[in-house]
């Protein structure tokens, strides 16, 4: 892919808590010379949450294939490990994707000559990667570490542990792996002396972010230290909300009108938990 | 035999394609357990602490065949969290990973097995997509949110 082709950005689902991640990737990409075509959210999903109900499924994975053909851009770059595993494992197998699939670490890697000009600001930190060997499809924590280590004065601090799983949501559906995995990361973060964890994908970054209120060390996507050393600025609102603390709080952090706009019974019942849920390790 | 494979046309639904991948892995798996043996969760599950890997794919397996599978079969489906280790060791090239999730597609019943046999549950989280709209809203303009996500 030349520097000046268009792809379509495909940021996912359950990213959307975190728009500081998808408008940082989308000024990464623009970065290094590459015409963006976004798409995510309820509208292109691929449909690996409904292994119950398979009709579903397979109406969104193809909607989403044929929303993909239509953009003509001939390249789809993922964000989310689910999506791109279900689209090389399941939607791509009985659809006509017209397009190639790529992920967005393998994009900005292969430019990483490109963005490295563009990364002028320093960043002083010592970090440590949050890595999951579950990814197979794509050996991100190499890139990721390789494109941490293009930001001046921020100082890599190689992490000896992968955890299992390809996300930490993942992980939830076994609470004891979360928590252990939850505690090796502090525990390491502290002995080798990080005072900050990047997060590679947004489901790690929503159950490990809120880590910050307890813990001697920030927690930051690698997108954000990017955008960071890039002189932009995109406020990461999903870890204001978890560390707010109590329901009270959470609800002046995110703003009575936003919440009223979003249905104050939905929030209530389906986002202020989340919101108020502390990691356990 | 060969002529046939020629002929065959690629599925094009998402039944269509588990029913082949079924049929392959059933044909070349030869619950050598390697997989099992691989899995980095396996700790997590009071009901494996005994397992015999052979038993416990032959069980996957017998999800696949639409059959309820064995206890431990089921405490494998539940405590998978996408490692991939089993792929990567299976030596006959098997994608254990995508196996393992289409034996728990069978468990909840979407293959076809009556709801009463059906050992996982198949419900997604509450309010998933008005949850994902709503978040949308508070990190995108509305603009935004029309023209990436419509
Ligand atoms: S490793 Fe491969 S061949 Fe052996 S039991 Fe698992 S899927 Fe079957």
């Amino acid at each position: 892919m030349s520097a000046s082709e268009k792809i379509t950005f495909w940021y996912g689902c359950n990213v959307v808590r975190h728009g500081d991640i998808i408008h940082g990737a989308i000024a990464l990409l623009e970065a290094v010379g590459i015409e963006v075509t976004p798409a995510g959210g309820a509208g292109y999903c691929c449909g690996t949450a409904k292994d119950g109900n398979l009709r579903a499924a397979e109406g969104m994975a193809k909607r989403t294939v044929e929303k993909f053909n239509a953009h003509g851009t001939g390249q789809v770059v993922s964000w989310c490990a689910s999506c791109d595993r279900h689209m090389n494992g399941f939607m791509g197998e009985y659809t006509q994707p017209q397009f190639e699939l790529s992920h967005f670490t393998q994009i900005l890697h292969a430019r990483r000559d490109v963005l490295a000009a563009k990364l002028t600001r320093r960043v002083e930190r010592k970090v440590m990667l949050h890595r999951h060997f579950g990814f197979h499809e794509v050996d991100v924590n190499p890139l990721v570490e390789d494109l941490l280590r293009l930001v001046p004065g921020l100082t890599l601090v190689e992490s000896g542990t992968a955890a299992p799983g390809h996300m930490c949501s993942a992980l939830s559906r076994v609470p004891a792996a979360l928590k252990d995995v939850t505690r090796g990361l502090c525990d390491e973060a502290v002995a080798r002396g990080a005072d900050t964890v990047a997060t590679v994908f947004h489901s790690c970054h929503r159950l490990l972010c809120a880590l910050e209120g307890s813990e001697p060390f920030k927690v930051v996507n690698y997108v954000n230290l990017l955008t960071e050393s890039m002189g932009l600025e995109f406020h990461d609102d999903y870890k204001s909300w978890k560390l707010a603390g109590s329901e009270e709080a959470v609800i002046a952090t995110v703003g009575r009108e936003r919440v009223a706009a979003m249905g104050e019974k939905l929030f209530r019942e389906s986002m202020l938990p989340e919101l108020l849920k502390q990691p356990v390790k | 035999m060969f002529l046939l494979d020629i002929l065959k046309k690629p599925p094009e639904t998402l039944r269509g394609h588990l029913d082949d991948f079924i049929a392959d892995t059933l044909a070349r798996c030869t619950r050598c357990g390697k997989c099992y043996e691989a899995c980095p969760m396996t700790r997590y599950s009071e009901g494996l602490s005994n397992a015999d890997a052979k038993q416990v794919v032959s069980g996957v397996l017998d999800w696949l065949k639409q059959t309820p599978g064995n206890a431990e079969s089921v405490a494998w489906l539940k405590v998978c969290t996408q490692s991939a280790k089993c792929a990567d060791a299976c030596p006959e090239g098997i994608n254990a990973m995508k196996m393992v999730r289409v034996g728990q597609m069978s468990a909840m019943g979407s293959l076809g097995l009556p709801a009463e046999q059906a050992k996982l549950s198949g419900r997604e989280a509450k309010d998933f997509f008005r949850v994902i709209n709503a978040y949308s809203q508070t990190q995108m303009s509305a603009g935004q949110v029309e023209k990436w996500q419509r």
